[in-house]
């Protein structure tokens, strides 16, 4: 216990040294600029973003990328709450009560109270990746390749169960996913694998490269669809009056609280993440609320309870990366390359070598966090005359930006081409009603899973029984077995169904 | 460009003949688009410096591959004899007979679900792509896994599960095919591409406002006085940010201009 408060009194103590306090405040509004922009979601402001940390100092890059990660998310929630459009997919169901309460007048209490839920979420997650670091770091060392493999099938299950529609579809885009991520040399042999030859390809397709043009143009495209103009209904009545009610914050209290909880635990676990946890959060007041009925006509807690489920979920989401090294979503493979590129190699040596490093970090999420409420509740006139800026001059810019920021993580203009042909096959998947986000994680955990799968069968000499036969592998596998039995399980399928009807 | 909203006009799902059609034709297509696409190269070579074989070779190469390849292969199976098939009658065997089969299947098929159907079958066409790419790899030696295992286990898992789709698309009502739109992704497209090939001889400057420009052909709703400013104004922006402020290497001006 005692180790725990040295451990974050010396992060603070990095977190809030000048500079990095400066990089903590530009990285949250940047983020929150990006992220209240409609068509961009946490994954491509990232992966936009991530060239702008290369000049700095690993910590302090990470501070800022941190950073902006839940600017981006609070960004989010603000468009969902006054426009109608989710910035993120994070806060899709934010939309259903948020924007009918800005419609009943009451934008204001809707955005204090999705930012008050966030700071709680995140300060509760703040302390939980603080309290499970070291033992979980302890249960890392206990994981050899049959594990970590046994692991991540885990993580991807849970990404094929939780992803919405159908279960074939998960399936498909996670194999697509893992394939796409065999692409350059192999790991062990140095041949090259289905590179065709283009030099660009030798070292492997860019994870940013890919996450920008699934997320990023895919959803540009898809935007113009409907014309650049069509439903932006925008509430242009002045925002009065930020202060939630004392009854609104008696309602909104059990549902933060619940909210935290659930985003915690789905943060942690590989495959969940944000989306994940802002969905089972609507889905999970509306279950025990008295009235369900209030749900969608403006209910607070439909406000309350997935900000703060989300939030908490894209901090917790740290702890597998942090302790184990395995990205459980999207937006930490990105992490893990903004890490590689300042040399540092996450997994459970990361937490003893370079405590300035995992400890600031995590200290700077809180100050974040508590930035974000005091700096953006005030800024919401700012953030809103954004969004007034017509679609048709935006998008031109966004898609400029998104151009030079793939451009600029590796000075390849094959990167860029390689961005816009994936925009164009996002698009395709979305016209097919695929889910672009297992893809992503499959091909986050493709590579990891390869070495370890192989180097369990090296150790093994070619006996495929050890994942059964060691303990903890076969309990991972066993739990990934069952899920999986349930997702397809008819009666359980209608009701998964049910909770995403909502989307 | 008379429709201005972009939108294809490719049938609708009430009439399943003629969407057969252009399903099937789309999907010949797909068939054959890895020799297509390498002539293109090849005929781009003549201009640049891509090359590798000669369009005349490549037709040639190609076009034997597609006809001797299943007699080789079949001939093989009669006599025992051990053929080794190159690479360009791999592809014809692996990727683009089981293609144009399935191609055949779709012109006489009523799929009740087009959505998932084509999906499906594209998603064999990429897994099937897939296998062929990584037919030049080692496969298990002994109990180890060669560069080639792990791709051909996914390959054909995603082929199984392209499959999967597609059946379920066939025999259960499911959507009909979305709308597609040409206009926002052809232009799109064509910024992300021009800001590419501009980016390295052209420089920031001309890169950013020529893509901007393109990309915001994308809407017939750009009003050109306001887009024109606004991406004067982005571009002297970007040019300011990321070479200074950021600090990352990026050519400013034309490098004619510069030299």
């Amino acid at each position: 216990m005692l180790d725990l408060f040295q451990n974050l009194l010396h992060g603070f103590g990095v977190a809030l040294s000048p500079i990095n306090l400066l990089l903590c405040l530009v990285g949250a509004l940047v983020g929150t600029l990006v992220g209240v922009l409609p068509g961009i979601g946490t994954i491509a402001t990232v992966a936009m973003l991530l060239p702008i940390t290369f000049g700095l100092p690993p910590v302090g890059a990470l501070i800022m990328l941190a950073g902006i990660y839940y600017g981006a998310q609070y960004g989010g929630s603000t468009t969902s709450i006054l426009v109608n459009i989710p910035g993120e997919a994070t806060s899709v169901v934010t939309t259903l009560d948020g924007f009918q309460m800005a419609k009943q007048g009451r934008a204001g209490p809707a955005l204090s109270i999705a930012a008050i839920g966030s700071f709680v979420a995140g300060c509760a997650a703040t302390v939980l990746i603080a309290v499970l670091g070291a033992p979980l770091t302890k249960l890392a060392l206990l994981f050899g390749p049959a594990e970590y493999f046994s692991l991540m099938v885990l993580g991807l299950i849970f990404a094929v169960v939780l992803a919405k529609g159908s279960v074939l579809k998960a399936v498909a885009m996670i194999a697509l996913g893992l394939l796409l991520s065999m692409v350059g040399a192999d790991l062990e042999t140095g041949a090259s694998r289905m590179a065709f030859n283009i030099p660009e390809l030798a070292d492997g397709l860019g994870f940013a490269t890919v996450a920008m043009g699934v997320f990023g143009f895919a959803e540009i495209i898809r935007n113009l669809d409907g014309g650049a103009e069509a439903d932006r209904e925008l509430v242009q009545q002045k925002i009065t009056g930020l202060m939630p009610t004392r009854k609104d914050l008696r309602d909104s209290a059990p549902a933060i609280i619940r909210g935290t909880i659930l985003g915690s635990i789905l943060g942690i676990l590989p495959g969940g993440g944000a989306v994940i946890a802002s969905f089972a959060a609507y889905t999970f007041e509306k279950k025990i609320a008295r009235d369900p009925s209030r749900f969608g006509r403006g209910a607070i807690e439909g406000v309350a309870a997935p900000e703060s489920a989300n939030n908490a979920a894209a901090q917790t989401s740290f702890i597998p990366l942090l302790t184990l090294g395995i990205p459980p979503n999207a937006v930490m493979a990105l992490m893990v390359g903004a890490m590689t590129i300042h040399g540092i190699q996450p997994g459970p040596q990361v937490m003893q070598k370079q405590p300035d490093l995992v400890w600031g970090m995590i200290a700077s999420m809180w100050i974040g966090n508590l930035m974000l409420i005091i700096i953006n509740l005030p800024l919401v006139g700012i953030w809103v005359r954004l969004l007034r800026v017509p679609y048709r001059l935006m998008f031109p810019s966004i898609v400029v930006f998104c151009a030079i920021g793939i451009y600029s993580i590796n000075n390849a203009p094959v990167d860029v081409i390689l961005a816009g042909a994936f925009g164009l096959f996002g698009y395709w998947l979305i016209k097919h009603d695929f889910e672009p986000a297992p893809l992503l994680l499959g091909m986050v955990l493709g590579t990891l899973m390869e070495e370890n799968l192989r180097r369990t069968l090296q150790i093994s000499r070619g006996d495929w029984s050890v994942f059964l036969t060691r303990p903890l592998s076969a309990t991972l596998l066993a739990i990934a077995a069952a899920l999986l039995v349930l997702a397809v399980l008819p009666a359980l399928r209608r009701k998964r169904d049910e909770v995403f009807v909502e989307g | 460009m008379a429709d201005t909203t972009g939108q294809l006009s490719d049938g609708t799902a009430n009439v399943p003949a003629a969407r057969n059609v252009t399903g099937a034709t789309i999907i010949l297509l797909l068939a054959f688009a890895p020799q297509l696409v390498e002539l293109a190269i090849s005929l781009a070579g003549l201009v640049g410096s891509v090359s590798a074989r000669s369009p005349l070779q490549v037709v040639s190469a190609h076009g034997a591959a597609l006809v001797e390849s299943l007699p080789m292969l079949l001939g093989q199976w009669a006599d025992g004899r051990k053929v080794t098939l190159r690479s360009d009658a791999l592809l014809a065997l692996i990727y683009t007979y089981p293609l144009v089969a399935i191609a055949v299947f779709t012109f006489l098929a009523r799929p009740r679900a087009p959505q998932d159907y084509f999906g499906g079958v594209a998603l064999m066409a990429v897994a099937l792509f897939a296998l062929w790419a990584a037919s030049d790899l080692s496969g298990m030696r002994g109990f180890t896994f060669g560069p080639g295992t792990a791709p051909r286990m996914l390959g054909v898992l995603l082929l199984a599960m392209g499959a999967a789709v597609a059946v379920i698309g066939l025999v259960t009502e499911g959507p009909a095919l979305q709308v597609y739109h040409w206009r926002g992704p052809f232009f799109v497209s064509l910024a992300i591409l021009t800001f590419a090939v501009a980016i390295r001889p052209l420089g920031l400057i001309v890169a950013a406002f020529a893509a901007f420009l393109i990309a915001a052909l994308g809407t017939p709703e750009t009003r050109w006085g306001e887009t024109l400013i606004v991406g004067v104004v982005l571009t002297l922006g970007c040019a300011l940010l990321f070479p200074y402020v950021l600090g990352l290497p990026m050519p400013l001006f034309p490098r004619f201009l510069v030299q």
